[in-house]
């Protein structure tokens, strides 16, 4: 597709400001999140951007606070997610056998379960917390990655530079490291990018349901305040709108970067996708 | 064979279950202060033990685990699934009262993104390459980027408050207080939610159907059709729609579990009193009798779908007969 | 030898597909012509752009494909023709059974209702009378109890029966050109020679181009065969001539690599078709190669009475 190298550079560029902006968020932050700041359901003026919630605390430096839980749910719930993955598929592809079809069974009976719901219940077991949250959603997706992994190391597992490698007297630990490992690594890749879009949402949508760290400032608490405290009877965009569009907007920076990474490493794919 | 593949599955979906059940269990027993206490504290500042007690004796904790384990199983079986903390009622006939009301947004949602889904991805997997199919394409996965209930809100605020089109939330309007329910006036209220349930499925179908028909487009029957002198809708209708639609039959089933997700949101949002709403409810006031409830509900529909997709497939593809064995 | 005007007559047929890696050089400058009622079998191994030939006078090559040359079909360039004017002669005209049996036949359609689909759209003929006619061509290639089925799906059908469906679908016009391409691939011996009988039986007076890489099917059926390698028409001429006195030294190798003529092969194998050898294709493993060979690339030149070879030593 024509454009995707420019589109690669511009939605990278705009997941770097977004880190930029979780990184620097005291610098940026014109008032503490949480104090009170003003005057309540104060519309946007030049002290206060984007105006002020319920709790007269300045919604601007909650939207830039709430970055940083955004990114961390978002980034370790990839990692978790994808090395849980990773790991699973490659054991049950390389070795096969019955530890592939234990695996593979227990998978079966687990994606049986829904997992968003199953994901609410353990974070109300666990106690929300947004470390816990990124590795509860790590977990379960880490879950549905093995399978996507393991399809790959099954073709890699019979393939001549492997068998020959084991011919040559080299143990299963270290072909699985040196040898399939590199070998997964772009879809890999790809996967961790799109995992962290995911999540990101995921994420952000437990706060909404309450879910969230009341210690941390989020963008799903913020849209839940505003939608359960009067913000759509007012219409008070300024309080509605900001969390969502944040999200919104860094989700589609990821999904962009994330097609056009995955065209980027796979050509032959972008010839076949289009 | 596939007799014994759908044997398998039901003894997939029985395990699932029963997994299901041990979390919802082991959830209301090993969490960290007990329910009891923590859902008296919402409504007491400190409450009174002989309440905390007798409190414990109707839920049965005070008898050993293992004994409350498989009297909480057999219940589940027996239709007992427990006591809404809440509601102050069974917590299956609160579900049974709520997930008529899901399905009421949920069936047409799902209908109406089947079809268009499967109508457009074919059309765009046909013409792939094209402007109208990288349009499409791009289209798609920009509105699958956008989170559910950021989609809700937006379509809430523009066609019901600043439009006015349609009613802010709930499903009746006032009049039902001296008119009782006009099915009318819950269709205009049902309208937003399922318009942005569908929005939120019709991505996946399209992305599925698109990726299917690609693949059936290289197909050498369809080459056969071409030679016969066939025009290109008619190759596309009678050749390779029907063959692309194979494999969408288990993924919509699959799909089901992402509109249970999407409806907790949309329902939220629009302040539908389905399951989503009362299960962001539970949350709430951390009724978990209610939350385990809703959990094993959510697993009976994915199961329930899995097992409707098993038995329609042998439907549309001739290759595999049921209680036969399928031959190549 | 005929002086009659051919029915079908390729000229400087060159095609290429353009891929991640290069452009693959599938066809280059390819002349043929068929003549009214003779077979001509166009004789190569995998990949030497034989089935793109056959695919490319139909029209069916993917939408990418870049073709250059004239097909005329009495007298009519195909490759110039509409979609819509192409519609009307496939199947009608020029039939082709393909090569993948298998695979070649809709799984979710009964074969009769596969075979009627082409009676009712080039010869008007509507339900009842149309499943008739599936059934009258079921039979007509041999398939046993052909009523019962017409109702079946193709999973149904042995491989035999599969390129006897297909045989039955590309008959059912009567056109008046046939592309068979490696119609008895992968066939039982039995099986094999049923299915070239079968040829021989329903082509009286039709043009058929049948595509194979088995010399014993081209000496049964063909009047005159073709031999290419690498994209290229090596060798050309009326069949005992080439099978008995064969002038290319590719074409003396696949007669060699026959069992009964020792089973020698040729050694090395055939070139990329995306960078191509300067000079004769086929020089890298010619045993009978010269400095020259490698240089210039050789014309098709005329070795005997209408017989053509591509080859240095009859320049």
């Amino acid at each position: 597709m024509p454009g995707r190298s420019v589109s690669f550079y511009i939605s990278l560029g705009v997941v770097f400001v977004y880190c930029a902006v979780a990184l620097f968020a005291p610098a940026i932050a014109p008032f503490d999140p949480f104090a009170i700041s003003g005057s309540p359901l104060a519309p946007p003026d030049a002290a206060h951007i984007l105006g002020t919630n319920d709790l007269a605390q300045d919604i601007f430096s909650r939207l830039v606070w709430g970055t940083r839980a955004t990114l961390i749910l978002g980034f370790l719930g990839a990692a978790i997610s994808v090395a849980l993955g990773t790991f699973g598929g490659i054991v049950s592809g390389y070795y096969g056998g019955r530890v592939d079809e234990a695996i593979m069974r227990f998978l079966d009976v687990m994606m049986t379960i829904p997992s968003f719901p199953l994901l609410l219940i353990l974070t109300i077991f666990f106690r929300p917390g947004i470390y816990m949250t990124a590795v509860l959603m790590g977990f379960l997706g880490g879950l549905q990655g093995v399978r996507i992994i393991r399809s790959q190391v099954l073709s890699l597992a019979v393939a001549d530079f492997v068998v020959g490698t084991k011919a040559l007297g080299a143990g299963d630990g270290y072909i699985m490291a040196r040898h399939i490992l590199p070998n997964v690594l772009p879809l890999v890749g790809v996967k961790f990018i799109f995992s962290a879009q995911h999540f990101m949402v995921v994420g952000i949508g437990l706060g909404f349901l309450g879910m969230g760290d009341p210690a941390v400032v989020d963008w799903g608490q913020m849209i839940q305040r505003a939608t359960q405290n009067g913000g759509i009877i007012l219409g008070l965009w300024w309080w509605l709108i900001p969390p969502g569009l944040a999200v919104t907007f860094l989700s589609l920076a990821l999904a962009w970067f994330g097609y056009a990474f995955e065209d980027r490493i796979n050509p032959r794919l972008q010839v076949m996708r289009v | 064979m596939r007799a014994a593949y759908i044997l398998r599955r039901l003894l997939y979906s029985a395990a699932a279950f029963g997994i299901s059940v041990t979390i919802a269990f082991a959830l209301l027993h090993f969490m960290p202060g007990d329910y009891i206490t923590q859902y008296l504290e919402q409504i007491y500042v400190i409450a009174p033990p002989e309440i905390v007690r007798a409190y414990n004796r109707v839920y049965g904790l005070d008898r050993p685990l293992i004994e409350q384990y498989f009297s909480y199983f057999l219940g589940v079986l027996q239709g007992d699934w427990g006591y809404s903390l809440s509601y102050s009622r069974p917590v299956l006939a609160v579900i049974g009262e709520k997930l008529v009301w899901t399905l009421v947004i949920i069936l047409p949602a799902t209908v109406l993104a089947i079809i268009v889904g499967i109508v457009v991805g074919a059309y765009s997997g046909w013409k792939r390459g094209s402007k109208i199919d990288l349009a499409l394409l791009n289209g798609m996965i920009f509105l699958r980027a956008i989170p559910s209930y950021w989609l809700a809100l937006m379509i809430l605020l523009i066609f019901a408050y600043y439009l006015g089109l349609f009613p802010l939330g709930g499903y009746v309007g006032l009049s039902a207080l001296d008119t009782g329910i006009d099915p009318l006036d819950v269709m205009n209220h049902a309208a937003l939610p399922i318009f942005t349930l569908f929005l939120f499925s019709v991505t996946g179908t399209y992305y599925l159907m698109r990726n299917s028909m690609l693949m059936t487009a290289g197909e050498d029957y369809i080459v056969t059709a071409r030679a016969k002198g066939l025009d290109e809708l008619t190759i596309l209708r009678k050749h390779a729609l029907r063959n692309a639609m194979l494999p969408m039959v288990t993924s919509i089933a699959l799909e089901c579990a992402g509109m249970i997700t999407g409806s907790i949101f949309v329902e939220t949002i629009f302040s539908w009193p389905g399951l989503g709403m009362l299960t962001f409810e539970a949350l709430k006031v951390r009724d978990i009798p209610l939350l385990q409830g809703i959990l094993l509900i959510d697993t009976l529909l994915v199961i329930v779908a899995n097992i409707a997709a098993d038995l329609i497939y042998p439907l549309v593809d001739p290759r595999v007969e049921v209680g036969d064995g399928a031959r190549t | 030898m005929t002086t009659e005007e051919p029915l079908l007559e390729v000229r400087g047929l060159t095609v290429g597909f353009p891929t991640v890696d290069g452009l693959v050089k599938a066809a280059n400058t390819v002349d043929l012509e068929i003549r009214p009622g003779e077979t001509l079998a166009l004789l190569g191994e995998t990949g030497s752009g034989k089935t793109v030939l056959g695919m490319a006078i139909l029209r069916l090559l993917q939408p990418n494909t870049r073709i250059e040359g004239e097909i005329l079909y009495r007298g009519r360039n195909l490759l110039s023709l509409s979609e819509g004017e192409m519609q009307k002669i496939r199947g009608r005209e020029i039939a082709v059974v393909l090569q993948n049996t298998g695979t070649s036949l809709n799984p979710v359609l009964r074969v009769g209702d596969q075979i009627a689909e082409a009676v009712t759209l080039h010869r008007g003929l509507r339900g009842g009378d149309a499943e008739a006619a599936a059934v009258t061509l079921l039979d007509r290639v041999r398939i046993f109890d052909p009523a019962r089925m017409a109702r079946e799906y193709p999973h149904r059908f042995s491989g035999g029966m599969r390129e006897r469906a297909l045989i039955a679908l590309a008959l059912a016009c009567e056109p008046s050109f046939l592309i068979a391409d490696e119609p008895t691939r992968g066939l039982d011996a039995v099986t094999k020679r049923e299915i070239l009988d079968l040829f021989s039986e329903i082509n009286p007076g039709r043009s058929v181009l049948f595509i194979t890489h088995d010399i014993e099917a081209a000496a049964t059926l063909a009047v005159r065969v073709a031999v290419m390698y690498a994209g290229e028409i090596v060798e050309i001429g009326p069949v005992d001539a080439v099978l008995s006195s064969p002038v290319h030294p590719y074409t003396r190798g696949l007669l060699a690599s026959l069992p009964e003529r020792g089973m020698r092969p040729i050694p090395g194998s055939s070139p990329s078709l995306i960078t191509l050898p300067p000079g004769c294709r086929f020089s890298p493993r010619c045993t009978r190669a010269v400095g020259r060979c490698k240089k210039e690339h050789p014309e098709l030149v005329e070795v005997g009475p209408d017989h053509d070879a591509r080859c240095m030593y009859y320049d």
